[in-house]
């Protein structure tokens, strides 16, 4: 005897017999014999009765077919055969018509949900086409009755929800040495360690490369300078061991030579040892020159995850004073204002200096006039982006300058802003860790629904309230993506646990992840403080003190709560300011749909990013620092500040270092600077214009301008969605 | 009233009116007339809005950042100027000032508070906006018999020294 029944979507509810006979009637009655009440009982009767405890929609709806088959109605059972297939057929509908999108290249929000990937070819439309179609499997069987009416009722965004099924992490930041070092298997190639600059350079490529098809999200390399320092002695040693050849000489002294700096030099004038010495030290920097272009060279061009992306690559580096270390800066930045191919800016990796003072910011520093340089290649290509290791939530007690490996010590981010760096369950690191999945909580919705209550008091406290369980929420779908993820064997992620991510290299492959997932973090971001806090009191936080200090009351809430969420799941939880590509307008849009156009709230087609202020809003560099500079330390999990700036940063490099002291002074602890940059794609002419639809030299129209995207750069808008579009419309210069 | 000048904008932050960042202050009041000029609105000397010292420095000192006074041409208001120009050294933040006047002419005119005035700052950018030498690529100026003239270094070498760009 039916007992329960399993609906489609996975749920079990009790059986209903009226539910049958309402579909054989409904059959009947299409007939010319119409309804037999006689028979529709005697039907539900024997299925009831003849079928197990449990069980699904279409097994019944079988026995139903079966059993009109086999009555005197056979016209029936064919209504009902054909009524069955148009439901089945309307149900698939929905992804008919996305199949369709698709297949079609049409540009739209589905296939331009990420600027990053190319949906037009043939392994970009296969991705889009699992991805949209692993979502519903995503609600139906993996996510709790909560958090699907969370997402569905548009509080929150669960990232990366097309992975969730393959219990991916996030991202990592590779301890390169471990690889050059060691060597590595990827796919079909094993590989030895690295003897010289050309080959780390290839390898740390390929690290990169093998571990994006391993995870969700981006791949970053913390101390690029530290771990490739080693290889440029090498081929130094090697320069020296083929002049040894040639001249027959031995000049086994020479290969440790302390060096002050590789710096290339005309030979004229040089005698004997010292022209020889000389002439390795112009080879060593050319061939690093020549590795660092390579790199960023196959970082723009090899594709990975099916062959739709290029990986999502990100670099850190500044620290290093040791000549070795400052040749692969110099040289990686100097390829850098070249650019790639013709010229063209490099979209990736993302770069990022590492500013210390007493290392690599002020003028009595080592690393001083590398700074300058960083300055003065972003104000051409928009790279490196700066990170802060002085502000006070990113230093670490046990940084020392005579360490060699003090770069454990130093906080490395993500490109687009991911960080991680504190941690409950070993060594305060960036390094061999990386994030495990991001949830993101829609503020402005929460404020919306309390506009309605008059009293400010009762409307924050009700505010508050929905915070406190949209949070707990969140929690607990993190927690339970996590319990899913931990049970991820070991040889899913051949090289991440090999040789990437803290102790998993003591782990056997069909082990699983658990005893070392937990070195990674979840994610509880943010999004639209801004509109939240006008929908609150009327006013952003850029335009109010008043609502700055109610802004800053949310997300500390948020980061308190999340302090408690760590004890009480034993997590490494952290609040994060989100960058939020596809999710700034679809978060939007609902809300639209569910209240309208409300004015500064809901009138734009995006919500502001995180804590910023709004691209709107006309504010001086100072007070868009001032006022998104305390809620960095706030967010553990990653923020970044950005500036725009008027005219053409190439004039000005210190314009850009002036906003790396902003950062300094007011405690920011990642950031960047915007700028107009055009190129001519026909002459090369660049130039800084804010409308540029011809080249004023060749008179091209084909212009290439340049433009970040969630901290990415992309070259063409034409894959960008339509709320990223007008937010860039809307950003005005900050002065 | 030497306290009040007349103010077009001041704008806080920007990159392209000398290095760095800058709060550049555009003064009401010019004569040149240079035919092209891209800012006629401030020729007039009752433009603007009038603002008293205190209240330009105290987006000066908000801002920290160096200053530079244009226009309309601030030279036109040397002596109201030079309070200002005094409390922005005070502050140790630098000047730059952009006239259509040469330094030659400014020199001649013999004026006490021009002189004062420039003896508090470290760039005048100098000479009228002339239309047939536009170039935009030059950097911080308009046409190409503008100078970038460093006044400190100019007075210790005793002849005219060009300030050196990056």
């Amino acid at each position: 005897m039916i007992q329960v029944v399993v609906k489609r979507d996975g749920r079990v509810v009790g059986y209903n017999e009226e539910k049958i006979k309402a579909a054989i009637r409904k059959a009947m009655l299409t007939t010319d014999l119409g309804e037999d009440e006689a028979l529709i009982h005697k039907i539900a009767d024997r299925i009831g009765a003849r079928g197990t405890e449990r069980m699904t929609v279409e097994e019944i709806q079988d026995m139903v077919e079966l059993e009109l088959m086999n009555s005197p109605r056979k016209e029936v059972a064919k209504r009902y055969i054909a009524y069955r297939d148009q439901r089945s057929i309307a149900r698939k509908a929905k992804t008919r018509d996305m199949f369709h999108e698709i297949i079609e290249a049409k540009n739209n929000d589905i296939t331009r949900e990420n600027a990053n990937m190319n949906t037009d070819s043939p392994a970009g439309m296969m991705m889009k086409f699992a991805s949209e179609t692993t979502k519903p499997f995503v609600d139906d069987y993996l996510l709790s009755a909560e958090a699907r009416e969370a997402v569905r009722h548009n509080y929150i965004h669960i990232h990366d929800k097309d992975y969730y099924p393959t219990k991916s992490l996030t991202c990592v930041q590779h301890p390169l040495d471990n690889i050059l070092s060691y060597g590595f298997i990827a796919g079909h190639g094993e590989s030895r360690p690295a003897k010289r600059i050309e080959t780390a350079s290839i390898i740390a490529c390929i690290s990169l490369e093998t571990a994006q098809n391993e995870m969700h999200g981006g791949q970053a390399i913390p101390a690029f300078d530290f771990y490739l320092a080693p290889f440029v002695r090498s081929s130094f040693i090697e320069e020296i061991e083929t002049l040894e050849q040639l001249t027959g000489k031995d000049l086994g002294h020479l290969k440790n030579v302390e060096l002050k700096d590789y710096t290339k030099k005309e030979l004229d004038g040089l005698e004997g040892e010292e022209r020889l010495l000389q002439h390795a030290i112009n080879h060593t920097v050319s061939r690093v020159h020549q590795a660092m272009e390579a790199f960023i060279h196959n970082m723009n061009t090899i594709h990975s995850r099916g062959g739709n992306q290029v990986v999502f690559s990100s670099i850190n580096y500044g620290t290093d004073t040791s000549a070795e270390g400052r040749c692969i800066i110099r040289e990686l930045l100097n390829s850098t204002y070249e650019g790639v191919g013709n010229g063209a800016t490099a979209i990736f990796p993302i770069q990022i200096w590492k500013k210390k003072r007493g290392v690599s910011y002020l003028p009595e520093d080592p690393n001083y006039d590398l700074y300058r340089l960083a300055c003065k290649v972003t104000a051409r290509r928009f790279f490196p982006n700066f990170v802060n290791l002085d502000a006070t939530f990113n230093q670490h007690e046990k940084w020392r300058a005579d360490d060699p490996k003090r770069y454990l010590y130093e906080v490395a981010t993500m490109g687009c802003r991911t960080r991680v760096f504190e941690n409950r369950f070993g060594e305060k690191t960036s390094v061999g860790r990386g994030n495990l999945s991001f949830t993101t909580i829609n503020l402005v919705r929460l404020a919306i629904e309390c506009m309605p209550i008059q009293d400010r008091e009762e409307r924050l406290a009700l505010f508050f309230r929905k915070l406190d369980n949209v949070l707990e929420i969140a929690a607990r779908q993190l927690n339970d993506r996590f319990n899913f993820q931990k049970t991820a064997l070991v040889k899913q992620f051949p090289l991440l646990m090999s040789k990437l991510w803290n102790g998993g290299d003591k782990l056997k492959p069909e082990e699983t992840i658990e005893p070392v997932i937990n070195q990674g973090t979840l994610g509880i971001g943010f999004i639209g403080l801004a509109e939240c806090l006008i929908a609150l009191t009327g006013k952003h936080h850029g335009e109010s003190e008043d609502s700055q200090a109610l802004g800053l009351k949310i997300v500390g809430h948020m980061r308190s709560r999340v302090n408690d969420f760590c004890e009480q799941y034993q997590h490494n939880f952290s609040v994060l300011a989100t960058p939020a590509e596809g999710l700034s307008g679809k978060f939007t849009a609902k809300d639209r749909k569910s209240f309208g156009i409300l004015p500064g709230i809901t009138d734009k087609i995006y919500y502001t990013n995180s804590n910023h202020v709004p691209v709107y809003y006309h504010c001086s560099p100072r007070h868009k620092a001032e006022v998104e500079a305390p809620y960095h330390p706030l967010t553990g999990g990653g923020h970044i500040f950005y500036v725009e700036i008027d005219g053409d940063a190439t004039h000005n490099p210190d314009a850009i270092s002036a906003i790396v002291d902003l950062m300094d002074e007011h405690n920011i602890g990642y950031g960047s600077v915007n700028h107009n940059r055009n190129r001519c794609m026909e002459c090369g002419y660049e130039d800084a214009s804010a409308d540029l639809h011809e080249c004023p030299v060749c008179h091209s129209k084909a212009i290439d301008k340049l433009q970040r995207i969630t901290g990415y750069l992309v070259g063409t808008t034409d894959r960008w969605n339509n709320a990223k579009l007008a937010e860039l419309n809307d950003r005005i210069v900050h002065e | 009233m030497s306290d009040t000048l007349r103010v077009m904008r001041v704008v806080e932050g920007t990159s392209v009116d000398g290095p760095g960042l800058r709060t550049s202050i555009y003064l009401a009041g010019c004569n040149h007339r240079c035919p092209g000029c891209h800012n006629p609105s401030t020729w007039p000397f009752d433009a603007g809005e009038p603002m008293t010292v205190d209240e330009i420095m105290e987006k000066v000192l908000y801002n920290r950042f160096n200053v530079t006074l244009t226009g309309g041409d601030p030279l036109y208001h040397a002596e109201a100027l030079l309070s200002l120009a005094k409390r922005i050294r005070e502050a140790g933040l630098g000047i730059w000032i952009y006239t259509g006047f040469t330094l030659e002419e400014l020199q001649e005119k013999n004026d006490e508070a021009t002189v004062n005035l420039l003896a508090l700052t470290d760039v005048l950018v100098d000479g009228p906006f002339i239309e047939k030498l536009k170039d935009p690529t030059l950097i911080f100026r308009g046409s190409s018999n503008q100078r970038l003239i460093d006044l400190r270094a100019s007075e210790a070498q005793g002849k005219i020294i060009e300030y050196n760009i990056i």
